[in-house]
């Protein structure tokens, strides 16, 4: 496994380290589950024939699908493909071309973590108010919090393991502890739709563990987690299903097949988009 | 001892125009130190400068049409401020120049418009009032009027307010939901309006920023909460509104820089001895290793 990491192209050396520590845990018997979930409800969000472009630019096109509710959907793909457009017009920030997005999650129940955050850091506030700004969206803005409220926000800081930091400002976290604060603000959110760009970057193996944990179970409990990932590890352990973007095209792939395939390939998803463009 | 306090603290308030400006000022000390701490946060400070400027023209045409009546000059004054402020909004998202060059552009016209107009109109002494103050004038009607502007101030922010946090701490998240938080922008820039023109009879419309901004930028020394900052920077403008107020009858200033220059002190002790971020605060950090591992 630790070998698998060195063929990793360039930006992505910063996590091998971390990589291999999970790589480890993950062989273990973690992994991904198959995808067999539960067909409960029909999807909630879909694409259809969409046409995405950034000014004069086309980004991607003729991207279809159903977005399986209670799965973990995986967007990979190499920079520049269109994974994070892809997540814009989704949320409705980017307006498509053409085609269209058909979402009937309501808007309070969507939450987003861009790979920029645009989180004010020096902004006075601690962990534990961070993770209640959470509730926010469907509390309204005018109610005072009960304790229900407080119990919730405290259980979800306990599942993410930042108890001990509920009062710390948020300034002073690491990048893993911040990301796990983010998490708990969705948590209490009560998110039906979560779109993950990138979450891992910058985080310590155990955030991964308790990230992918915490992901599992939300989609379990019925959420729709679309992640963009860009390690092979975490996408075997977390990816239900998968949608590779490539040259301006969507493809879904599923996870099998990344499960058969030879180790070399598998170290970079986009090299097996090439190698999968020749049989689709 | 009791005599001196007395002359120096409680005997100036028999005067009823000292009564009146102080019950302004402190007025204004609820009101307007939470906007500069948000102005603060979301870094914003200079923006009260620029709106100040703004009602200006406002401020001048009520003047030339009505003399010297508080009522009329502020009305014009808000109007005037939302407009030049809505104007440069309009000019930075229809034009894609950046929200703070046409900002500078509009409110240095502003000024330039509000002290011509001024001038034309009236004598030296009424530009002075206008830009300065005179918080030693402030009439009953005055007073309702700053009271009446405080209060809606502190009533709106008190609604907007979590929606006003979100917005500075994390523009995105409320944005992530599809919702068009735009208004809470411009509410927020509306009370900036509201809060010069009050400010402006008491303390010129060139100080009344310092009211709002300096006990705001001082209390970022004491406090990392958000309540804690707002509860600190209102008690310094308390302090420099009433202290400022007196110093200005004993000594015989204007009121308007006394206050200011009172709360800039208050500003650079707290740039020097403040817990957080001060010079102090950094010479202690230097020595906490050790008294750590001592403690430990």
């Amino acid at each position: 496994m630790p070998l698998l990491f060195n063929v990793i192209v360039g930006h992505e050396t910063a996590a091998i380290g971390d990589d291999t520590a999970c790589g480890a845990v993950g062989a273990g018997g973690v992994g991904w589950r198959v995808a067999q979930m539960s067909q409960r409800t029909s999807s909630r969000l879909q694409l259809k024939n969409l046409h995405l472009a950034q000014g004069h630019r086309t980004v991607l096109e003729h991207v279809d699908g159903d977005i399986r509710p209670g799965a973990i959907t995986a967007l990979i793909g190499a920079n520049g493909a269109g994974k994070s457009t892809l997540i814009q017009a989704i949320m409705g920030e980017l307006r498509p071309a053409g085609g269209n997005v058909i979402c009937s999650v309501p808007s309070e129940r969507r939450a987003w973590l861009p790979q920029q955050l645009a989180l004010d850091l020096t902004f006075p506030m601690s962990v534990e108010e961070l993770v209640m700004t959470g509730s926010w969206p469907s509390h309204g803005a005018l109610k005072g919090y009960c304790a229900v409220h407080y119990r919730k926000g405290r259980d979800i800081m306990a599942r993410l393991g930042i108890s001990h930091l509920a009062h710390r400002p948020l300034g002073e976290l690491s990048g893993g502890q911040r990301q796990r604060a983010l998490i708990g603000r969705t948590l209490m959110q009560e998110a039906e739709l979560l779109l993950l760009d990138e979450p891992f970057a910058n985080v310590d193996s155990d955030t991964v563990d308790i990230l992918i944990r915490i992901l599992r179970q939300m989609a379990d409990d019925g959420t729709t987690i679309i992640i963009v990932l860009h390690d092979m590890d975490h996408l075997r352990r977390l990816a239900d299903e998968i949608l590779m973007l490539n040259g301006g095209h969507a493809r879904w792939v599923a996870p099998s097949e990344l499960h058969h395939q030879q180790l070399p390939a598998q170290a970079v998803p986009f090299s097996l988009g090439e190698h999968h463009a020749g049989t689709a | 001892m009791l005599e001196l306090l007395n002359t120096w603290l409680i005997a100036p308030f028999d005067y009823g125009f000292m009564r009146r400006a102080v019950v302004g000022g402190l007025a204004l000390s609820i009101a307007a130190p939470p906007l500069g701490v948000f102005l603060v946060l979301r870094g914003m400070s200079l923006i009260g400068d620029a709106l100040a400027h703004a009602i200006m023209p406002g401020v001048a045409i009520g003047f030339l049409l009505a003399g010297f009546s508080l009522p009329i000059m502020s009305i014009s004054g808000v109007l005037c401020g939302l407009m030049v402020a809505l104007l440069a909004g309009a000019v930075s998202k229809i034009g894609g120049q950046r929200e703070d060059a046409a900002m500078a552009s509009f409110f240095i016209i502003s000024l330039a418009a509000g002290v011509m107009l001024i001038s034309m109109g009236g004598s030296s002494v009424d530009l002075t009032h206008v830009l300065f103050g005179s918080i030693l004038a402030v009439n009953a009607t005055a007073l309702l009027l700053i009271a009446g502007i405080s209060t809606l101030i502190l009533v709106t922010l008190a609604i907007i307010f979590r929606a006003l946090v979100v917005e500075c701490l994390d523009p995105l998240f409320l944005r992530g939901q599809n919702r068009r938080n735009g208004w809470v922008h411009s509410v927020f820039l509306a009370l900036l309006v509201l809060n010069m023109t009050a400010g402006f009879q008491t303390l010129g419309t060139m100080m009344a920023v310092g009211l709002m901004m300096l006990p705001a930028t001082a209390a970022r020394f004491w406090s990392r909460r958000l309540e804690g900052l707002m509860a600190i920077a209102v008690v310094i403008a308390m302090v420099a509104s009433t202290g400022g107020l007196l110093l200005s009858f004993h000594l015989d200033i204007p009121s308007g820089p006394s206050i200011i220059l009172l709360a800039g002190v208050g500003y650079l002790f707290s740039a020097m001895f403040g817990r957080y971020h001060s010079l102090a605060a950094r010479l202690r950090r230097k020595t906490a290793p050790l008294s750590a591992e001592a403690s430990t």
